[in-house]
C-alpha cells in the first residue's frame, strides 16, 4: 500500500474512534518507515480535525469525539515508542490543566486532554477540585504556556477567579483559558482569563489558537 | 410582615395549570446549600444534622429571597444519589464533603468496571441519613408553609456520577452495558419515590433534571435511549404531571417537547429571546419557567438595574396570557451579589402584576 493511502486509512481509523484499527494501521506505518513528522500531522492531527469539523456540524457527538481521542492517543504512544529520539517531534508546548476548587467534574477536561495529548501537546493533568495555590505551584515549576481551568459548576466561576488572580498576581506569564458550559464572554472578563471555551472540542480549538498568538 | 406561603402556592400552581386567576408573576429560586449556608452562616453537614434544622434554614433562606416556590436542594437525584450509591457500595471514598457548598462525587469511580455495574446495588433511600433527613425536611416544609413539595428525579444526572466519561464511549462499545446501568438507576429513582410517596405525600409534580437533553454531550436519539425511554416509564407509573429542567447550554427544547408531554420546561438557553416568544406561540400549554436569566450573565456580572432589565424583558414578552415564572437558572451561586437576586422579586412587583399588556 501507499504510504498516502496507509495514512489515510490511519486518518480515518482515528475519525471512526477504533483504537484496534489504529494500533494495526500505525505498526504498519512504523514498519515502512514513514517520517513520523508526516504521521503526525497527515493522519494524527487531520484525524483529529476532521472528528471535531464533525462535532460542530452534529453528525458527531461526545461520545465520538471521546473514542476518537482514544484512537487518536493508542495511534501517538506507539508513534512515541518508536522514535529513537523523542525529539525527533518537537512538543507544541507544556499545558497545565485541572478542576477548579470546589468542583469535581472532569468530563469536559477529559476530553480536551486525551485530543491535545495526541497532538504532541505534553499535559499536566492536576486533576479536579484543584485550590488554586495548587496551580501556581505546578505553573512555577513547569512554566507551561497555557493553563487551562475547567468548570462545570456556577460556583465554580468566582474559584476561577481566584485562581487567575493568584496566578496574575505572582505574575505568571501562561496564558489562561477557562472552560465549562456555564461561561460566557461576561464571565470570562470578570474571572481575567485569556479566554473560555464552552465545551471540550472548542477548548482544544482556543488553545490551539492561543498557542498560535 | 411574614411571607405569605399560601398567596405563593397559589401563584405557582394557579400558573402552571394555565388559570386566568393569578395576581403577579411568580419568582422560582434555586437555592442550592451553598446560598442556604449563605444566608443562615451555618455549614452543610449542620445543616444535614437534623431535618429540624434544615427545613428551618430552606424556610429562612427562600424567604430572604422572596421567592414564591420553596424545595429541600439536596432531595434530588444529584449528589445525594450519587453519596446514597456510594453507601450501597461501600464507596464512601469517593465522595468529597465542603463546608459551605453541597458534597461532590468523583465522578466514574463507584461504576468504574463492568463487574462495578453488574454487582450495583441499589440505594434503600429510607436507610440513608441524607436521604431521610431531606425526606423529613421536605414534609417539615409542607406543613410549615403548605407548599406542596416537587420530587425531582433524574437518570443520566446520576449516570455521569457513577460511570464518569466512560458512560460516553459505552455509547459506541457497549450500548447494552450502558442500559443495563440506566436500568439500575432508574429502579433507584423509583425507590426515592416509594420513600417520597411514605415520608412525604403524593408530590403535585415531578420535576425532571434531563440533563441529557443537551446538543454538547449526545444525540437526541442517544438521549432518547438513554434517558427520555425511562422518563415515559416514570411518566406512566407516577400519575402526576412532570416538568423538565434542563441548565445545558445547547438544548434539546422542540425535540423534546415533541416525544414527550411535559407541563413545564425550565432552562435559560437559548438566550435569545425571541426563541421563547416562538416558544410560547408554538407550546401555548407549556409553561415557561425561566426563560433568558441565566445565573453566570446579568446576575453575576451586572448590577441590579441589569437584572431589573432582563427580568422587565422577560415579564413584557412571555408573561402574558400567563405560564410565566420568572427563574434565573440554574442553582445561585456563592459569587453572585444579594443585591442583584433581590433585583428580581422587586422587578417583579413593579412590572409582573397581572393584567400585563402584549408588547405588540
Amino acid at each position: 500500500m501507499k504510504e498516502g493511502d496507509l495514512l489515510e486509512k490511519l486518518k480515518n481509523a482515528i475519525v471512526e474512534g477504533d483504537p484496534h484499527k489504529a494500533i494495526e494501521i500505525m505498526n504498519e506505518c512504523i514498519k515502512l518507515g514513514i517520517n513520523s513528522k508526516e504521521i503526525l500531522n497527515k493522519a494524527i492531527v487531520k484525524g483529529a480535525e476532521v472528528a471535531g469539523n464533525l462535532y460542530e456540524k452534529e453528525e458527531f457527538f461526545l461520545a465520538d469525539l471521546l473514542m476518537t481521542g482514544d484512537a487518536l492517543n493508542a495511534a501517538t504512544e506507539i508513534l512515541m515508542n518508536s522514535l529513537n529520539e523523542k525529539s525527533e517531534i518537537q512538543s507544541k508546548g507544556k499545558i497545565l490543566i485541572g478542576t477548579a476548587e470546589g468542583d469535581v467534574h472532569d468530563i469536559g477536561k477529559s476530553l480536551v486532554i486525551s485530543l491535545l495529548q495526541g497532538q504532541g501537546y505534553d499535559i499536566v493533568d492536576l486533576g479536579s477540585d484543584v485550590p488554586p495555590e495548587e496551580f501556581l505551584r505546578k505553573a512555577k515549576e513547569i512554566n507551561p504556556v497555557i493553563i487551562g481551568i475547567s468548570g462545570l459548576m456556577t460556583m465554580s466561576i468566582s474559584k476561577m477567579q481566584e485562581t487567575v488572580n493568584l496566578l496574575k498576581n505572582e505574575n505568571i506569564p501562561s496564558r489562561i483559558i477557562v472552560g465549562g458550559g456555564i461561561l460566557s464572554k461576561e464571565s470570562c472578563e470578570m474571572i481575567g482569563a485569556d479566554d473560555f471555551a464552552k465545551d471540550g472540542w472548542e477548548g482544544v480549538k482556543k488553545i490551539n489558537n492561543l498557542i498560535k498568538i | 410582615m411574614g411571607h405569605d406561603w399560601v398567596g405563593s402556592v397559589n401563584r405557582i400552581f394557579r400558573t402552571i395549570s394555565g388559570s386566568k386567576r393569578i395576581d403577579k408573576v411568580p419568582f422560582l429560586a434555586f437555592a442550592g446549600e451553598q446560598m442556604i449556608c449563605r444566608v443562615t452562616g451555618k455549614t452543610v453537614r449542620e445543616l444535614y444534622s437534623s431535618p429540624k434544622i434544615y427545613a428551618n434554614a430552606i424556610i429562612q433562606t427562600f424567604e430572604f429571597l422572596n421567592a414564591d416556590s420553596i424545595n429541600v436542594p439536596s432531595a434530588y437525584a444529584g449528589p445525594s444519589e450519587g453519596l446514597a450509591f456510594a453507601e450501597a457500595n461501600n464507596r464512601l471514598d469517593v465522595i468529597k464533603w465542603f463546608d459551605y457548598q453541597t458534597l461532590m462525587v468523583k465522578q466514574g469511580e463507584i461504576c468504574k468496571t463492568e463487574e462495578d455495574i453488574e454487582k450495583l446495588e441499589i440505594p434503600d433511600h429510607g436507610k440513608n441519613n441524607l436521604w431521610k433527613n431531606s425526606l423529613e425536611a421536605a414534609k417539615l416544609i409542607n406543613e410549615k408553609t403548605q407548599f406542596p413539595q416537587v420530587i425531582s428525579l433524574s437518570i443520566w444526572s446520576v449516570v455521569q456520577e457513577l460511570r464518569g466519561i466512560e458512560a460516553y464511549k459505552d455509547m459506541r462499545r457497549d450500548p447494552e452495558l450502558l442500559l443495563k446501568l440506566c436500568e439500575r438507576i432508574y429502579e433507584s429513582q423509583m425507590d426515592i419515590y416509594e420513600n417520597w410517596l411514605e415520608i412525604v405525600g403524593m408530590p403535585p409534580n415531578v420535576f425532571i433534571a434531563g440533563y441529557s437533553f443537551n446538543k454538547h454531550m449526545m444525540s437526541f436519539p442517544d438521549a432518547m435511549k438513554y434517558e427520555g425511554q425511562f422518563i415515559k416509564r416514570m411518566m406512566k407509573k407516577i400519575n402526576v404531571p412532570f416538568m423538565l429542567h434542563n441548565c445545558g447550554t445547547s438544548p434539546y427544547i422542540d425535540e423534546v417537547f415533541k416525544e414527550i408531554d411535559f407541563i413545564a420546561i425550565n432552562g435559560s438557553h437559548p438566550l435569545d429571546i425571541e426563541f421563547w416568544i416562538d416558544f410560547k406561540k408554538r407550546f401555548p400549554k407549556v409553561t415557561i419557567i425561566g426563560a433568558n436569566i441565566d445565573v453566570s450573565r446579568e446576575l453575576l456580572t451586572g448590577t441590579p438595574s441589569d437584572v431589573e432589565e432582563k427580568v422587565k424583558e422577560n415579564i413584557l414578552n412571555l408573561a402574558p396570557g400567563g405560564r410565566y415564572i420568572c427563574c434565573p437558572v440554574c442553582s445561585l451561586p456563592w459569587g453572585v451579589p444579594i443585591p442583584n437576586i433581590l433585583a428580581i422579586p422587586r422587578a417583579i412587583e413593579k412590572y409582573g402584576h397581572y393584567p400585563i399588556n402584549t408588547l405588540d
